[in-house]
């Protein structure tokens, strides 16, 4: 019965996407001012949106594995797969937001990029996000995790400083800004379509995250098996 | 002005095609490693040493 | 109160006696700014709008080699377990080596100042004395979160690099304010009052949640 689930959940995501395609290409008009270039933003903003989200939950799982770690172990255990696939993820949408702007930047504004609040914190949230892959990668043993449930804190705690300190000094020094406001002057149908890809990407997003958040319980328990063995060896 | 409209297909289809590219090789690279965590889970359950 | 004076009088002695800590971040410090010099030539008004960039990006190397053996002391010599057994909290240990390596990495920079006046011929065309408020603002963030995360890295396998990794991205806004304070007060136009008030806000939530969390990093062994 799960099987069959996922097995059409992953149907159902993958014709959205299609879909989502269909609408960014055929059915969303040209724009008055960018023509056909403008179209990035079906891919680049939802992947923004899915990253921030899944950084979120990568924060949630952080607080959950230091809530969790002494009175419920397994729940711990579940909370820090979640941070670690809420982060991963979370950088791999990230990543397609950072080379998507700049590909879109040039042709519609002339330049790959410029120091204005969202990509800045974009930026800046892909670095903590990489570093705190890296802690685990590079850190070893049984606290590892929590180390990296420390960092995820901070690095979170972070992003919203960064954004207003961003924000702040394009006050002080005005500068072109990407995108401009993404709402506004947007056609009713460029709107539809950007909902559609949302959703889709979404819809992937979440896959993708369960498929990592399996595998890492699945590495989890085989290394909590070894760890037995190695203790009653 | 059509060579400029070009070139944003050029960048456009870039844009997509990059996007696809990295979300299907992060599946790839997480494919790979359930393979071979699922290798290891069978030489341990094999009760391998 | 005592508890942390112990551990920061400790610190200062032991440093008193080697001086390599203070040393070799003078001397890290001194090159990046005559580097940096010759990179850029700087001269005039380029010189004032830099100059902010510079003394943060020396202050930033500077720091990296304190910061990279701020725990290997305790390392060496197992503090850190009597630490665990201690019933007193780590914070005090924490507070104490991050008012320490503050400490050294301040007198680095009072050094240093006259020497990069000199190479950058600056003048100060704001109010000088908030020089005295933004350095060692900027300077406590880079050393409060580089100590705590000095700390997070100890037991990593490449703690000299993993530590640079961690910590820059997160003082990023820190160094902007720095950057920009620092230049608003050379050049004169005024703009550094909210830059000085956000770093008073980030050294403030950051030192807060550090002393909050440092026990639940030494304790994670």
């Amino acid at each position: 019965m799960k099987k069959f689930a996922i097995i059409l959940y992953t149907a159902v995501t993958l014709a959205l996407l299609a879909w989502g395609f269909y609408q960014a290409w055929y059915v969303a008009p040209a724009d008055a001012m960018q023509g056909e270039i403008y179209r990035v933003i079906f891919y680049h903003v939802p992947s923004a949106s899915v990253a921030f989200l899944f950084f979120a939950i990568s924060l949630l799982g952080s607080i959950g594995f230091l809530a969790y770690r002494r009175s419920h172990p397994d729940w711990a255990q579940r909370s820090d797969a979640w941070a670690l696939a809420g982060a991963e993820v979370g950088v791999v949408f990230c990543t397609v937001v950072l080379l998507t702007g700049p590909i879109w930047g040039r042709r519609a504004w002339g330049i790959w990029w410029t120091w204005d609040a969202r990509l800045t914190t974009t930026l800046v949230l892909w670095l903590i996000y990489v570093s705190y892959l890296l802690l685990r990668r590079f850190v070893a043993g049984p606290q590892m995790q929590t180390l990296a449930a420390v960092l995820g804190i901070f690095g979170a705690l972070d992003v919203p400083i960064v954004y207003m300190s961003n924000r702040w000094w394009r006050t002080q020094h005005p500068a072109p800004v990407f995108g401009g406001d993404s709402s506004a002057g947007m056609a009713p149908a460029m709107v539809t379509a950007l909902m559609w890809n949302m959703l889709a990407w979404l819809a992937w997003g979440i896959l993708i995250l369960g498929i990592r958040y399996r595998v890492e319980r699945q590495h989890q328990k085989i290394a909590e098996r070894e760890a037995q063995a190695a203790l009653i060896a | 002005m059509d060579a400029r409209a070009i070139l944003d297909h050029e960048f456009l289809v870039a844009a997509y095609v990059i996007t696809w590219a990295v979300q299907l090789g992060y599946l790839a690279w997480l494919g790979l490693k359930w393979r071979a965590q699922k290798r290891d889970e069978a030489r341990n359950l094999r009760g391998g040493r | 109160m005592t508890i942390l004076w112990t551990h920061l009088v400790k610190d200062l002695r032991i440093e008193w006696r080697s001086r390599e800590a203070v040393n070799s971040m003078l001397f890290f410090a001194l090159l990046v700014v005559v580097l940096f010099s010759l990179a850029f030539q700087p001269r005039g008004e380029f010189s004032q709008q830099i100059s902010g960039g510079v003394i943060c990006v020396a202050t930033l190397f500077a720091s990296m080699s304190a910061l990279n053996q701020a725990w290997a002391r305790e390392i060496r010599h197992q503090v850190l377990d009597a630490q665990r057994m201690a019933p007193t909290s780590g914070s005090d240990l924490f507070l104490a080596k991050v008012v320490a390596n503050f400490l050294f990495v301040s007198i680095v920079q009072l050094v240093l100042a006259p020497v990069f006046l000199v190479f950058y011929n600056l003048r100060v065309l704001g109010p000088a004395w908030e020089l005295a408020l933004v350095l060692p603002l900027g300077t406590w963030a880079l050393v409060a979160n580089g100590t705590f995360f000095a700390a997070l890295s100890i037991r990593s396998r490449n703690r000299e690099l993993l530590l640079p990794l961690i910590l820059f991205p997160i003082f990023m806004p820190a160094l902007l304010a720095m950057v920009l304070a620092i230049g608003s007060i050379l050049t004169g136009d005024n703009g550094q009052v909210l830059w000085i008030k956000l770093l008073a806000g980030y050294d403030i939530i950051f030192t807060t949640v550090s002393l909050l969390l440092f026990d639940v990093v030494l304790h994670a062994e």
